[in-house]
């Protein structure tokens, strides 16, 4: 019985990591491996060129819920400060990054583009693109 | 009958700038605070407005504080920035007993004017006139980006406010901070001279920050010669020491500093500290409190001073701030409201 306790508080403690869904940072194949802090540094267009070519970072649409697990883990950073800090960007002469609705279109636009980088759910990923960063909820 | 027709005048800039707001809030790709882009060119259109009210004991005083259109865009490596401005279009003082005047200045300033290359993810040349990168408070000096609608007095006691020269910066990434090194170089006249605190000929100044989640920490050092200063080895050196901890709904900002000649203390030491509470997304309060000790003049200027303020933020892009600024002397305390608009 006891034994039986401690795999079910076991199974329990392990559900909400097995039930979570895991996404990916991804990029261009010919990108070089960069670190997380980057990827919130190309995100907030503090770095616009690594290697000689120009990163173009790219966001899911404002309501997408990826883009605000994104936000809030990579970024730290709610919507509402994202956004007040764009407009401060705004006067230094820095835009935000632009947005596709879809993952398909995210994916399909970092394949073709050199230097570009999204984030998508890790069950869309494939070799055609580089995983670059990987987390949970 | 000259009063009517400056206030036809001011209603027509105003209308003009509303309607071109409101035109460009019915287009569903624009935001207000963001800009508008120029066909699908790489060029960008944007600009800002404010305007003040300020009430002391001796004066009341209305003003039209900023008009300014700023352009920007990107090509490549390369991007610019241009950002012209009206500065006191318009301005009606009352002092006690007298009569009201009025001041129209209708000079159209080069605020800002640069160049930028990014040679690559750690290296960034810029070439033109700039807000020198000195603390926090000087590289978002406009209205409606900064928390209050004064400005904290070290800012134009300490380094000059603008540089037309040169600025080499070094971005470097740690696993999770961040560390920037800038440098200013300046051995020119100013561009719009009349427009900077100091009307300088020569400014050398670097500065390092470090920034980690939540924090950063700022040192910048540098000198400038003051243009048609008599003495002309008179070089005026500075220091800035910056702190700034950020979290969603609250900010804590402090700088200080000292100034100094090669043979005498100019400023002993100037600074500030700020604390901002953001309760909602639209409403903040803000509580600064101001030191400075210069001895610009024969005798020595000593003064504290703290500023107690509200913001609404009925959009980040639109801000109505009051603020009630107590010194240490009565005569200068003063209330100030402003309005401003980034579009």
């Amino acid at each position: 019985m006891k034994i039986f306790i401690k795999l079910l508080f076991i199974y329990l403690c392990f559900v909400p990591f097995l039930l979570s869904d895991e996404y990916v940072v991804i990029s261009n194949r010919n990108l070089q491996t960069i670190s997380k802090s980057q990827i919130k540094a190309i995100f907030l267009k503090k770095i616009t060129i690594i290697n000689d070519t120009k990163v173009i970072p790219i966001s899911l649409g404002t309501k997408d819920p990826i883009r605000t697990k994104f936000e809030k883990k990579i970024l730290k950073m709610s919507f509402i400060r994202l956004k007040n800090y764009w407009t401060k960007q705004h006067y230094l002469g820095h835009r935000p990054p632009i947005s596709m609705q879809s993952q398909e279109s995210i994916k399909k636009f970092v394949q073709k583009v050199q230097g570009a980088i999204g984030y998508i759910n890790a069950k869309k990923l494939d070799k055609s693109v580089k995983e670059i960063y990987r987390w949970r909820d | 009958m000259s009063f009517y027709l400056q206030g036809v005048f001011l209603f027509k800039i105003l209308s003009l700038l509303l309607l071109s707001i409101l035109s460009l809030r019915g287009d569903e790709n624009y935001q207000l605070g963001e800009g508008i882009q120029i066909e699908t060119l790489p060029i960008y259109l944007g600009g800002y407005i404010s305007l003040e009210y300020d009430k002391s004991e001796m004066k009341d005083r209305y003003s039209f504080d900023d008009i300014a259109i700023l352009s920007y865009g990107n090509y490549e490596k390369y991007s610019y920035l241009i950002e012209l401005e009206y500065k006191e279009l318009y301005v009606k003082s009352k002092y006690h007993n007298t009569k009201a005047t009025v001041t129209k200045n209708y000079q159209l300033y080069t605020e800002r004017v640069y160049i930028d290359y990014n040679y690559n993810e750690n290296y960034m040349l810029r070439i033109g006139k700039y807000n020198s990168n000195i603390g926090f408070w000087n590289i978002m000096p406009i209205n409606i980006l900064r928390e209050t609608s004064s400005t904290p007095l070290s800012n134009s006691i300490l380094f000059p406010t603008f540089t037309t020269g040169l600025s080499l910066s070094y971005l470097y990434y740690l696993s999770s901070a961040e560390i920037k090194i800038d440098t200013m170089i300046q051995n020119n006249s100013d561009l719009d001279a009349e427009y900077n605190n100091y009307q300088i000929d020569k400014h050398y100044g670097i500065g390092l920050s470090y920034s980690k989640d939540d924090f950063t920490f700022k040192i910048n050092s540098g000198l400038f010669h003051k243009k048609n200063s008599k003495v002309d080895n008179n070089l005026l050196y500075y220091y800035l020491l910056s702190n700034k901890y950020e979290t969603e709904s609250f900010q804590l900002l402090s700088e200080f500093g000292q100034q100094y000649s090669s043979n005498k203390l100019t400023t002993e030491y100037a600074g500030y500290i700020q604390g901002s509470y953001h309760f909602t997304e639209h409403h903040s309060t803000i509580l600064r409190v101001e030191s400075y000790n210069t001895y610009k003049t024969i005798q020595s200027t000593q003064e504290n001073f703290m500023i107690v303020a509200y913001t609404y933020r009925p959009i980040y892009p639109i801000a109505l701030k009051s603020e009630y600024q107590i010194h240490s002397n009565d005569d200068l305390n003063k209330l100030l409201l402003s309005f401003s608009v980034l579009f």
